[in-house]
């Protein structure tokens, strides 16, 4: 008889993540947590479904139109799993926490859904660990959002990376004093957007616009790279609103020397992919070999007032599962999957292994019980495979109070004294231990 | 690697063009031009790298991230929508993409009342959202070459598809009704490498812009 495999498919876009992967992305996250936690940010957990109305206040066009949302069958209303979580803190800040003090130092962990375009075959889920700033609107909030996004960059062993900064303010200024509209609008706004000087050429050439206009559109799409850049944009720029931008990035940047971080910085003012609600200083994080990047974020100060509560306020998210695909193969990372004993009991009598095994776990080693029946070379292939560094022989041939460790890295056998369970150094007198065949 | 610069290239005239074209701004890559198999081209001097990939592969390397760079027509940009920058109109493999009826169709055709139109074409994208915009419905034929064919053997009554010198379409009586957009050759960019490399993406930049 043969039996039939069940449907078990999954739906495109979501992925299982098994123990190895699982390990990897608890390591990073809980590096990225750590600098949250030192900068005073604490976390709050947000719900994973809200009433479609509710979340939309906060979503622009994108993300609303990237929502999945569904019936309530309880209440009628239209339930979405939120594409992002910055909006659900907005509300929570201007609904539950109003009455608290200024500033909030606020972090979160969690997983969002978004659709994507289903040939591309992305994740639909993002991994997203990132912190809100809200009320505060000087640039020193601006500045220490980067300097955490560096400080997390550096702690999770980065060294070739940027954080590229734009300033919203500084293109709607530009778009808005060229008097254009509607579709000759919406064309420029793509065109900056790919950095096409042609196609900005092309609107300008069959629209009338200011001479002023003119040079600062044309100079747009250049207008990235290092700190020279706000030199030149200084040269080209002359509306009021792009000008008092262009002095808030300064601002921003000369806390940022102070921070001590300016190596990262790169700047780019033609830059316009921020979320629909950013209104200042936006930013994104880039390492080479990953065409995505690995952090995004940068100020909103008129969210929260959609919620009923106005406060000025930046933050950023780090996308864990984009960090996770430049990570994974680094011997730290690695690292994490790995388990420290795995306990072979061949003794009849199970106590003395229970014992040693609850010494080992007192001095914090990740400890496992070969429970099942296998005779010593299952048991090696067993830890090997499973990637767990020694394997601890209690009982038989050993003496009393003697045991024997096999370093399975190179399959030597170095025999320890009971009293070695109980002290520091252990792993230490393993590793340095010439040991037998 | 990270120190390299690399660049994805079709084969073909575009290949030519962009080797001439790179030469002039002292970037030398006549190898490429050799007659090998081989893929992939290092120039550990300049620190450039040189791949040759299909030319609809090329925005999927730059947006990636495999290729920092990458040369390519705006009729595959305008397919695929990927998220790459495109700061450079190289101005070469000029063509158009356009909407073309047999003649005998031509003479009593009013493109204001299309509506339920179906159209043959390499670009359903691009078909569709033209029309779109306009508030025409299509049907689209989704087609990997002859395209001309498919007016001819009443697979679709019209085709989107693009022409430099219109012979083809003449030879098989055809005739254009409507411009979508004007075509060339354009130089593309990878975000992140735009950020993390953009001291010597820029003087590729600048240097081609001063040429062109």
């Amino acid at each position: 008889m043969t039996t039939t495999t069940p449907d078990i498919s999954l739906p495109r876009g979501v992925s299982d993540f098994l123990p190895d992967a699982a390990a990897k992305i608890g390591y990073i996250e809980a590096k990225i947590r750590r600098v949250f936690e030192l900068w005073g940010f604490r976390r709050v957990i947000t719900p994973k479904l809200e009433y479609e109305d509710v979340m939309a206040i906060g979503l622009g066009e994108e993300l609303k139109g990237k929502t999945y949302r569904f019936d309530d069958r309880q209440t009628g209303r239209l339930l979405a799993f939120p594409p992002d979580i910055t909006p659900q803190i907005a509300r929570i800040i201007a609904t539950r926490l109003k009455a608290w003090p200024l500033p909030h130092r606020i972090s979160y962990s969690g997983r969002v859904l978004r659709q994507t375009e289903i040939q591309t075959g992305r994740s639909r889920e993002v991994f997203q660990s990132g912190v809100e700033l809200i009320g505060l609107d000087s640039p020193e909030a601006d500045a220490e959002m980067i300097a955490m996004a560096v400080e997390v960059m550096q702690a999770l062993g980065f060294d070739d990376f940027k954080i590229d900064m734009g300033q919203v303010e500084f293109c709607r200024g530009i778009m808005a004093a060229s008097g254009l509209d509607g579709k000759p609008l919406e064309y420029l706004r793509e065109a900056v957007a790919r950095k096409d000087t042609s196609a900005v050429a092309k609107v300008l050439e069959s629209n009338t616009v200011s001479a002023e206009s003119k040079r600062e559109l044309t100079a747009l799409p250049r207008l990235f790279g290092g700190r020279e850049v706000l030199d030149e944009a200084e040269r080209v720029v002359s509306n009021s609103r792009s000008c008092a931008a262009l002095e808030n990035m300064r601002q921003v940047l000369s806390i940022l020397d102070i921070h001590g971080v300016s190596d990262f910085l790169t700047i780019d003012l033609g830059e316009t992919r921020g979320l629909d609600y950013h209104t200042g200083i936006t930013f994104e994080g880039f390492v080479t070999g990953l065409g995505e990047p690995v952090c995004a974020g940068g100020r909103y100060d008129r969210l929260t007032a959609r919620y009923g509560f106005t406060a000025p306020a930046t933050g950023f998210t780090f996308n864990v599962l984009n960090l996770l695909q430049l990570l994974e193969r680094r011997p730290e990372v690695e690292a994490s999957t790995t388990r420290d004993f795995l306990l072979f009991n061949c003794c009849d009598d199970r106590r003395e292994v229970l014992e040693a095994a609850r010494l080992l776990r007192a001095r914090g080693y990740k400890t496992a019980r070969d429970i099942i029946r296998r005779d010593y070379t299952d048991s090696l292939d067993y830890a090997l495979r499973m990637n767990i560094r020694y394997l601890l022989i209690i009982g038989s041939e050993a003496e009393e109070g003697n045991y024997c460790v096999v370093r399975i890295r190179d399959g030597r056998k170095i025999r320890i004294g009971r009293e070695l369970l109980e002290q520091d150094g252990l792993i230490k007198f393993i590793e340095e231990s010439q040991g037998d065949d | 690697m990270n120190d390299y610069i690399t660049i994805a290239i079709p084969k073909g005239r575009i290949l030519e063009e962009s080797v001439a074209l790179f030469g002039k701004i002292g970037i030398d890559c006549q190898e490429l031009l050799s007659d090998s198999r081989k893929l992939i081209f290092e120039n550990p001097v300049e620190k450039m790298r040189y791949m040759i990939v299909r030319a609809t592969d090329v925005p999927t390397y730059v947006e990636y991230g495999s290729a920092d760079l990458g040369i390519v027509g705006k009729d595959t940009l305008m397919e695929q929508g990927k998220d790459v920058y495109e700061p450079l109109d190289l101005k070469f493999g000029y063509c158009r993409m356009m909407v073309a009826e047999p003649a005998n169709l031509a003479k009593n055709d009013d493109p204001a009342s299309w509506s339920h139109i179906r159209i043959a074409t390499k670009y359903p994208h691009v078909a569709e959202s033209y029309f779109a915009s306009k508030g025409i419905q299509v049907e689209i034929i989704k087609l990997y070459g002859s395209i001309e064919l498919a007016p001819l053997v009443g697979l679709s009554e019209r085709i989107v598809d693009l022409v430099s010198t219109g012979e083809t379409l003449r030879q098989n009586g055809l005739v254009e009704v409507e411009t979508i957009a004007d075509i060339t050759t354009r130089l593309i960019v990878n975000r992140a490498s735009l950020k993390t490399k953009h001291k010597r993406i820029s003087e590729i930049i600048q240097g081609l812009e001063k040429i062109l």
